[in-house]
């Protein structure tokens, strides 16, 4: 089947969202296309089952709000449990490939959003282990607590809302354990005084996280996992570190659940996919490069694609709405209402890049890695054969350690793997965007892929 | 580092890989360059076909018999890491035509000296259990082999360097310097290096090489993508391929051929061409390619339909316009050694090609008469 | 409430639940051993990104338990390898 529209937005979360909403009320017919059952992505992701969703979500009315209007919009048609395998230009369109047939348009806006980062440790591949992420959506999207005994560590903003989550709706988080300092946030007082909405969120996570006397660890990593007799988790260390990730003390926490997050990574698949040019960001991700309003620059340049949300450099939903809203106006050439959008956006970049400022991360945690460890989980790949590949042929280089190894080519394609990779070896900026070009975005069945369809 | 070697090799693919361990066996100090890393080029867009089966009795033949001997004398040599496999090669025949051509191909390529065996379609199901029950007739290669192709080069120059060789990686190529029809050395992003002798083994780009040291060689691309499967069980156990594939390789035509070939690898993955365009150097992925060879493979193997394809990539064979692969000294300038344009057959093709480079060099007698392959057959007929 | 099997024992789940988050709930962790090692694996990211949660449903292999809905009936086995 062949849907042709006249906009079509990949991605229900807040900035595919919005832009679907503005580029509808301004007249334009929007198609919004989304892997997932429900609307809300990552951000507002929930179980459909309002008394749970409103109970666990700080700004659920927000999203809740938003997620109804689209849904009402006549000019939207939303396309659910949707997943794009391809994404091309055939004779001056954009045709996305997907199960039952595909998408075509010539105005395109990409939401794809983003991914928890991980880095690898000793143990980090034992069930139990998981992204900060993964115990998010277990209990916004399914309404189930990850297990009995949970850590939530890592670094960022994003720890809180997790923990504080888990906690309301009685689980029990033995630790929360931040890399950065305590008070790691106070030179950048006056730009997060700015933005007191999320002063009170964050005061009210961690009164919560008080109220059940939750531990909370600064300055500290989880360094080692360790597995009991049934292979899973039993335990975590738990490191004293400084700003560079050297470790001095350590401890150690039982637990069956420790669920770890480091900041995103953008899922950049489907814009990587049409060529779109894409650059690396100060925090080492790779993202697609915008202009003012959103556009995306390629070769094709009869096409109309923009880029809004996460994709274009990590920021947070405020971020994401913002550009939305322009990506959006901007599909729909609509000049209306720019400048405050344009105003709203700086502010939330600022306050986007304070927080990265205040919780990066070091290459430090290169150092806790021993030979052994996993460096590609999918096809088993440890750090000492990536290393051997440099002492053995020479080659240091990110290529060669993925054709050598396979790190990088089982089912994941490089999304948890290939950014460790490209910082392990200090990969040049091209290397590492080449590190994520994947043409065949997600698998399919070669039965699929025979199929008679739109070609 | 090394700015007077013996020799200069330029690429560091599988035929230059080979190449320099050859020269460097016979006791001379090699540098190896290439304006990427090992197997930047064509060499780690293929699937390490070592065959014999896709071969019509001639000059080409002679050197794939012997090249796939040389893969294991290498594997003696160096040690192995690399997969190589003596996996065998099914060529199954799926029309009337085809199995008539199929069966006066191996009748000829037996008195050649190949073991190609026709097959009962009893043997054919002991063989691979999973081909379609509409094929019921073929031919089976004990000698095919396949090996991993990168972690070939990677290993081969790896006993370069233990050797006494060196390796520079990231060495653009800018200028080929000569002197009174000889060459001299060549200028790089990394260095000017100095040898009497120099070997073009840059496959696809063997004719912008031959360019810069005033010379010409008419290789082209020929554009190929291979699909590859998520990990499974095995399930394929031998290379297969479709007949038609012999005759889509030495086809002149500039059009899509494309014909099945299916196989697993030790690493659990299945691999899928075949496709031959002339379309120069295009970027991109063509979909419909994709979808043809798609189909194709569960055409040979139902059961693939149910698989998931991972990932694709593309690859641009070098070929010449008579399909037969460059080995020789150029004929304007002493000292310039080609061996390029083994069009699909690179890898199966590469130890054999560098003994005949490393025989002409010494000025030794070689396994067989290297004339058919030498460069100096394009001027003969740009003059006639 | 629907009901599924795992490893071929009867399960419950919520209508609209992931098979991942019903195998949590039931405290069933290891969803497949790995193809290499044939070490356990269950989940990680938890969003369909790191295809570590993979599990054989209804005779499929490689389902990502963790975006894929259960259904009634549904037979869900743990997968051994590729």
């Amino acid at each position: 089947m062949e849907h042709r529209h006249q906009v079509i937005v990949i991605g229900g979360g807040p900035a595919g969202l919005n832009a679907a909403k503005y580029a509808a009320n301004a007249g334009c017919e929007v198609a919004l296309l989304d892997s997932a059952p429900r609307l809300g992505g990552q951000y507002w992701r929930h179980t459909g089952i309002e008394s749970d969703d409103q109970s666990r979500h700080h700004n659920f009315d927000q999203g809740s709000l938003l997620m109804d209007a689209v849904i009402a919009n006549p000019r939207i048609t939303i396309y659910p449990n949707t997943t794009i395998w391809s994404a091309s230009v055939i004779n001056g369109e954009v045709v996305l490939r997907c199960q039952d047939g595909a998408f075509i348009t010539s105005r395109l806006i990409l939401a794809t959003g983003a991914y928890d980062r991980s880095l690898p440790f000793p143990g980090w591949d034992i069930p139990g282990v998981m992204t900060a992420g993964a115990a998010q959506s277990l209990l916004k999207g399914q309404g189930v607590i990850a297990g009995k005994r949970i850590v939530v560590a890592g670094s960022g903003p994003f720890l809180l809302p997790v923990a504080s989550g888990i906690t309301s709706h009685g689980g029990k988080v033995v630790g929360v354990i931040e890399a950065a300092g305590r008070f790691a946030w106070l030179p950048e007082i006056l730009t997060l005084l700015q933005n007191p909405a999320k002063i009170s969120e964050g005061l009210g996570y961690i009164l919560t996280l008080r109220k059940a006397k939750v531990e909370m660890g600064f300055k500290q990593a989880v360094v080692a996992a360790h597995a009991g007799s049934d292979g899973l988790l039993e335990s975590i260390t738990v490191a004293n570190i400084d700003a560079e990730f050297h470790t001095t003390s350590t401890y150690s926490i039982k637990c069956d659940v420790a669920a770890i997050g480091w900041g995103f990574t953008p899922d950049t698949s489907v814009a990587g996919a049409l060529g779109l040019k894409e650059e690396v960001a100060v925090d080492g991700s790779v993202v697609v490069a915008v202009d003012e309003n959103q556009r995306a620059s390629s070769a094709h340049s009869e096409l109309h694609i923009f880029a809004a949300g996460e994709i274009t450099g990590i920021g947070g939903s405020g971020l994401s709405l913002a550009e939305g809203a322009i990506a959006g106006l901007a599909a729909a050439g609509s000049r209306s209402n720019l400048r405050e959008l344009k105003k709203l956006r700086r502010k939330a970049k600022r306050f986007a890049l304070t927080l990265q400022r205040v919780y990066s991360i070091p290459e430090g945690w290169q150092r806790w890695l021993t030979p052994e460890t996993i460096i590609c989980r999918c096809e088993e790949v440890n750090y000492g054969a990536i290393q051997d590949v440099s002492e053995k042929f020479g080659a240091d280089d990110a290529r060669s350690a993925k054709l050598m190894t396979r790190c990088g080519m089982g089912m994941c394609q490089g999304r948890i793997c290939s950014r460790n990779v490209a910082d392990l070896l200090n990969s040049p900026d091209s290397d590492r965007i080449k590190g994520v070009y994947r043409p065949i975005i997600t698998p399919i069945t070669l039965g699929e892929l025979a199929r008679d369809g739109l070609l | 580092m090394n700015t007077n070697p013996d020799a200069i090799v330029i690429g560091a693919g599988i035929v230059g890989a080979s190449t320099a361990l050859s020269l460097t066996n016979a006791g001379m100090k090699v540098l190896v360059i290439d304006r990427g890393n090992i197997a930047s080029g064509t060499t780690s867009a293929g699937e390490g076909n070592i065959l014999v089966s896709d071969k019509a009795p001639g000059p080409e033949l002679d050197l794939a018999l012997r090249s796939r001997d040389a893969w294991f004398e290498i594997q003696e040599d160096i040690g192995g890491g690399f997969e190589l496999e003596a996996k065998g090669g099914l060529v199954v025949a799926r029309s009337e035509d085809g199995l008539r051509a199929l069966r006066t191909l191996t009748s000829a390529q037996r008195i050649a000296g190949i073991d190609a065996q026709d097959i009962s379609v009893t043997e054919l199901r002991v063989l691979e259990p999973h081909l379609s029950h509409s094929i019921t007739d073929g031919a089976f290669y004990p000698q095919d082999a396949q090996c991993q192709p990168m972690l070939a080069a990677a290993h081969i120059l790896r006993a370069v360097r233990a050797r006494g060789g060196e390796f520079v990686s990231g060495a653009n190529v800018t200028a080929i310097n000569s002197r009174s029809g000889s060459v001299t050395g060549v200028v790089t992003s990394k260095g000017t290096f100095n040898s009497p002798i120099i070997v073009n083994a840059t496959g696809t780009w063997a004719g912008q090489i031959a360019q810069l040291a005033g010379s010409s060689l008419p290789i082209a691309p020929r554009r190929g993508f291979i699909l590859v499967s998520a990990p499974t069980r095995k399930i394929i156990f031998h290379k297969v391929y479709d007949a038609e594939y012999v005759a889509n390789v030495s086809s002149g035509d500039a059009d899509l051929q494309s014909s099945a070939v299916v196989e697993g690898t030790l690493s659990g993955t299945i691999l899928i061409g075949a496709s031959r365009e002339r379309v120069g150097f295009q970027d991109g992925i063509d979909f419909e390619i994709l979808r043809i060879l798609a189909r194709q493979a569960i055409a040979l193997f139902p059961i693939l339909a149910d698989i998931q394809l991972l990932r694709a990539y593309r690859g641009f064979r070098p070929y010449a316009p008579d399909h037969l692969p460059v080995i020789g000294e150029d004929p304007v300038f002493k000292g310039f050694w080609h061996n390029a344009g083994h069009e699909g057959a690179g890898i199966g093709l590469a130890p054999a090609s560098a003994q005949l480079i490393v025989d002409g060099i010494l000025g030794r007698t070689s396994f067989m008469d290297a004339t058919p392959f030498s460069p100096a057959r394009f001027a003969k007929a740009a003059a006639s | 409430m629907i009901t599924f099997t795992f490893n071929g024992v009867e399960l419950t789940a919520r209508e609209g639940q992931s098979v991942a988050a019903a195998l949590i709930a039931h405290n069933e962790r290891i969803s497949r051993l790995t193809r290499i090692s044939g070490k356990p694996r269950g989940i990680f990211c938890g969003i369909g990104v790191c295809f570590d949660c993979l599990i054989i449903i209804d005779g499929k292999p490689n389902q990502r338990s963790c975006i894929t809905e259960v259904k009634e009936g549904m037979v869900v086995v743990a997968q051994d390898g590729a």
